[in-house]
């Protein structure tokens, strides 16, 4: 019976195995075994629980204003467990966005943004985008006071943006103001388009990793041995990886744990919030508005954002017309993360 | 670190993984459980009763279910069990049972509030059967055969006498094979505060403590009491409704912890309003920090009594048997030891007597006391001269109203009574006892109300503004005219004119040139020429 039963599989699924283990036993550079060199598959791990926590959470969840925040309260107060995926999928979203930061801050100190590589970093740079958006949907999906207010505020930044701003809020807010329209389009973006989007960007990200291959790097303190240059991906590397994502469910759980998902006033239109705050990633967005003004903290933004996603090409064409030395970009990249990180502090002390 | 170390990694994260999932686990079943109603308890004892009555008294059984008493286990025969020689009981099912569930049988497991409540006047509201209200009901709106008036009117807030339908050899009327008792109807259904039961108790828990889920809930709210005090003669209700308290209730009732189970404790699960249980009844955090229990002795603070045609204020006299009366402060106060003989109101064939008891006194509480003990729930959200000012107010209220008015009034009607004019058997007979019943006894009472409650429409225009009113276009002349028809007009005219004579009620005199001439004056300045009464012209 076992015999019959593994000669039907091996008919229908006809792999190689032995290939497939050749493929997974690829080599790979020595220096990934330093663990800032997982930050890359830590997003992709922490989506993956997005995703989960995300379908579970859409089969409670009411896209109307009617009932958005009532559903969410439903789920936090009444639904088995529901408050624990909620958490889950707030602290997961948290830490995502974190690690997509670090992942690019380790790519960018590191230099693995140079040639043959730029479009890789664009899309990366895409995939944070991406990220950002998805967070600012699905907190604006809550319905509280500071969702419905803090999507006011960044439709009314949108709309600033030059040339396209008018039409693109037109798009986000399914109106002249936010409304019921915008919640249903934000639902729909949170788990339609962005989902979709990022995807095709995850797939183009690593597919140019397979194809240009993982840059090797060498510490000047570490001695390895020329067998020990590479190590196999599975099971060495995949184990780390493992490794991590068992981590990550442990913090996720005890932040879920400690710190669960709360739950603000309901979205009042009649009633502005004293205070109104974005969430943390858009901190620096939000102190540099209220440091200049509308114009000014849009174009602002653009250009960091733009500067960002083409500051492979930006350091080529300062090297080959004013000769900025390529070290030149630590420095940039300590000053403008530094500013990152200065801009939002500043924004939660002052909260 | 070689592949072995991950492994052992990966064990010891997946270990660290799955004991925080028991956690997430263990914090979803306390959450579960919270928000369980949780189930009644149906004891072996209680388990006949409870499935026969849900089919005959459906709604009954699901109110206890969702009582605190099935979540405990207390159930039917824990409440309705009597012994053989009460009154009233009988063998139901093999259970001896009664009917009417009094005091006594809460004082099983509830006994400090039963004693406490027991003493106050709420048990002793049905004791109005000798009094003006209960001549009204009984014999001017009622008929000797017909006490209907009295039975679904003034009895169902104060109290009846429960009597048991009696055949011609006295026998109490028995129906069914079980030969359940039957109450006489003119006395139950009744709930009445004072209900004046069988078993020599007084009172109703139930009057407050709605069964059969007796939830704190409605206790605690003020339209429990709203049921009986309110009306033209007692408007406690409507006064705390105009009341800044009131409003304050009805705008923050999701924070008023009405739910709470056990103490409710004003200035610790609560503070956004007070209600009638409140300031009467509940416990409060003192200015100490101390922690002031709760009494059902309604009375402990109040100072005044707003209920007779004067008001006094009113000294606590306890007496050595657990019993306790209210001194007038016109009365000299008893030394502790002294024995005193009191009024009691007991239920003898079920007929209400008065009894004279001698008594020792246990302790003295001065009205000075119990005021402390009202402003001591004052205190936990206003400062001391806040309170005292307010009582400053409250008490110069009820001294304009003593003074000017309900003390000359009522000397003028002893006088009369006295004289003769009227006929101390015939308390109503005449319309000037009709007017000066209204005077004190609903214009009166709430103004005094009014004041003491904040209410300051129901202290005005609903108090005082009729007692005056009242007063110099009714009374007064009422008085001469009863005078006259007994032969003694002119003597009451004089008597009346030197009343009037007096500095208080000089401005029936008419304004005084200078005053007429402000007046006039003002009027112009508001609302423009020639629009001042022509008493100011």
């Amino acid at each position: 019976m076992r015999e019959r039963l593994r000669r039907f599989f091996a008919a229908s699924f006809p792999v190689d195995w032995d290939q497939l283990r050749a493929l997974g036993a690829e080599p790979v550079p020595h220096h990934l075994k330093h663990w800032w060199w997982c930050l890359g598959g830590t997003p992709l791990y922490l989506f993956i629980v997005q995703v989960a926590t995300g379908i579970l959470l859409t089969l409670y969840y009411v896209p109307d204003p009617s009932g958005a925040y009532e559903s969410v309260a439903h789920i936090t107060r009444d639904v088995r467990f529901g408050w624990y995926i909620r958490s889950l999928h707030k602290w997961s979203a948290t830490l995502m966005i974190a690690a997509v930061f670090l992942h690019m801050l380790r790519v960018f100190f590191t230099g693995a943004y140079r040639w043959p590589r730029q479009l890789n970093w664009c899309v990366g740079t895409a995939l944070l985008a991406t990220t950002l958006g998805f967070g600012f949907t699905g907190y604006s999906l809550v319905y509280e006071q500071l969702s419905f207010w803090g999507a006011t505020v960044a439709a009314n930044l949108v709309e600033a943006v030059p040339l396209v701003g008018h039409p693109a809020a037109l798009l986000m807010r399914g109106g002249a103001e936010v409304s019921g329209n915008t919640l249903t389009r934000f639902f729909v973006f949170h788990i339609g388009l962005f989902p979709t989007v990022m995807l095709v960007l995850l797939f183009l990200h690593i597919l140019l990793i397979r194809l240009h291959g993982v840059t090797e790097f060498e510490f000047p303190r570490e001695q390895v041995a020329p067998a020990e240059r590479t190590f196999p991906f599975w099971p060495h590397h995949a184990t780390t990886e493992l490794a991590i994502g068992v981590l990550l469910m442990y913090v996720l759980t005890i932040l879920a744990l400690t710190l669960p998902a709360g739950l603000g006033p309901k979205a009042n239109p009649q009633v502005t919030p004293m205070h109104i705050h974005p969430e943390w990633y858009f901190y620096f967005s939000f102190r540099l508005l209220k440091l200049t003004s509308l114009r000014t903290s849009v174009y602002l933004t653009l250009a960091l954002g733009l500067g960002l996603m083409g500051w492979p090409f930006l350091e080529d064409a300062l090297h080959r017309w004013l000769r900025m030395p390529r070290d030149a970009s630590v420095v940039v990249g300590v000053l403008g993360f530094g500013a990152f990180l200065v801009l939002t502090v500043w924004e939660s002390l002052a909260g | 670190m070689s592949l072995d170390a991950k492994r052992i990694v990966i064990a010891v994260l997946s270990f660290f993984f799955l004991a925080s999932l028991l956690l997430v686990a263990w914090r979803e079943t306390l959450k579960q459980r919270a928000e369980e109603e949780p189930k009644p308890i149906v004891t072996a004892t209680n388990a006949a009763c409870v499935t026969c009555h849900r089919q005959r008294s459906a709604g009954l059984v699901m109110e206890w279910e969702a009582s605190r008493h099935a979540q405990v286990g207390v159930g039917c025969v824990e409440c309705h069990q009597a012994r053989e020689d009460v009154p009233g009981a009988w063998r139901h099912e093999g259970v001896v049972v009664t009917t009417l569930v009094t005091p006594t049988n809460c004082g099983r497991c509830h006994e400090k509030e039963v004693r406490e409540f027991s003493r106050s006047h709420h048990a002793r509201a049905g004791e109005i059967i000798y009094s003006l209200d209960n001549v009204i009901a009984l014999k001017i709106a009622g008929t000797p055969g017909n006490p209907a008036d009295a039975v679904n009117g003034c009895w169902q807030c104060h109290g009846s006498l429960v009597r048991f339908q009696r055949d011609a050899g006295g026998q109490i009327v028995r129906s069914g094979p079980e030969g359940r008792p039957l109450l006489a109807p003119e006395t139950w259904p009744n709930s009445g505060m004072g209900r004046l039961n069988p078993d020599g108790s007084k009172g109703s828990c139930h009057a407050c403590h709605s069964r059969h889920e007796f939830k704190a809930k409605l206790s605690r709210s003020p339209e429990n009491c709203g049921k009986c005090h309110m009306g033209p003669d007692h408007p406690q209700i409507e006064i705390y409704n105009e009341s800044k308290h009131g409003i304050a209730f009805y705008a923050n009732r999701d924070r008023m912890a009405l739910n709470k189970e056990g103490d409710w404790v004003l200035g610790r699960d609560y503070a956004a309003a007070p209600t009638c249980a409140t300031c009467h009844i509940a416990g409060y955090v003192a200015v100490t920090g101390e922690i002031k229990g709760n009494s059902h002795d309604v009375g402990e603070r109040i100072s005044w009594t707003l209920r007779p045609i004067v008001s006094t204020k009113i000294n606590l006299v306890r007496f050595s048997d657990g019993t306790q009366d209210d001194f007038p402060d016109t009365r000299p106060l008893p030394a502790v030891g002294a024995t005193v003989d009191t009024t009691d109101y007991v239920v003898e064939n079920e007929t209400l007597v008065t009894r004279t008891v001698p008594r020792t006194v246990a302790s003295v509480v001065p009205w000075q006391t119990r005021r402390e003990a009202m402003q001591g729930v004052c205190r936990t959200c206003h400062d001391q001269a806040f309170v005292d000012n307010f009582y400053a107010q409250y008490d110069s209220l009820v001294t304009l109203y003593n003074e000017k008015f309900a003390v000359p009034a009522k000397q003028m009607m002893d006088d009369l009574t006295a004289e003769g004019v009227l006929d101390p058997r015939s308390p109503f007979g005449e319309p000037l006892q009709w007017t000066f019943y209204e005077l004190w006894h609903h214009q009166g009472r709430r103004a005094r109300h009014g004041a003491s409650m904040m209410g300051p429409d129901y202290t005005h225009w609903h108090g005082m503004y009729e007692v005056a009113k009242t007063f110099y276009t009714e009374f007064l002349p009422e008085v001469v005219e009863t005078a006259a028809r007994r032969g003694r007009g002119p003597e009451w005219q004089a008597k009346v004119a030197a009343l009037l004579a007096r500095p208080e009620h000089l401005w029936k005199a008419g304004l005084s040139p200078e005053e007429a001439g402000a007046l006039g004056q003002s009027y112009r300045q508001r609302y423009g020429p020639k629009s001042e009464p022509a008493a100011a012209r």
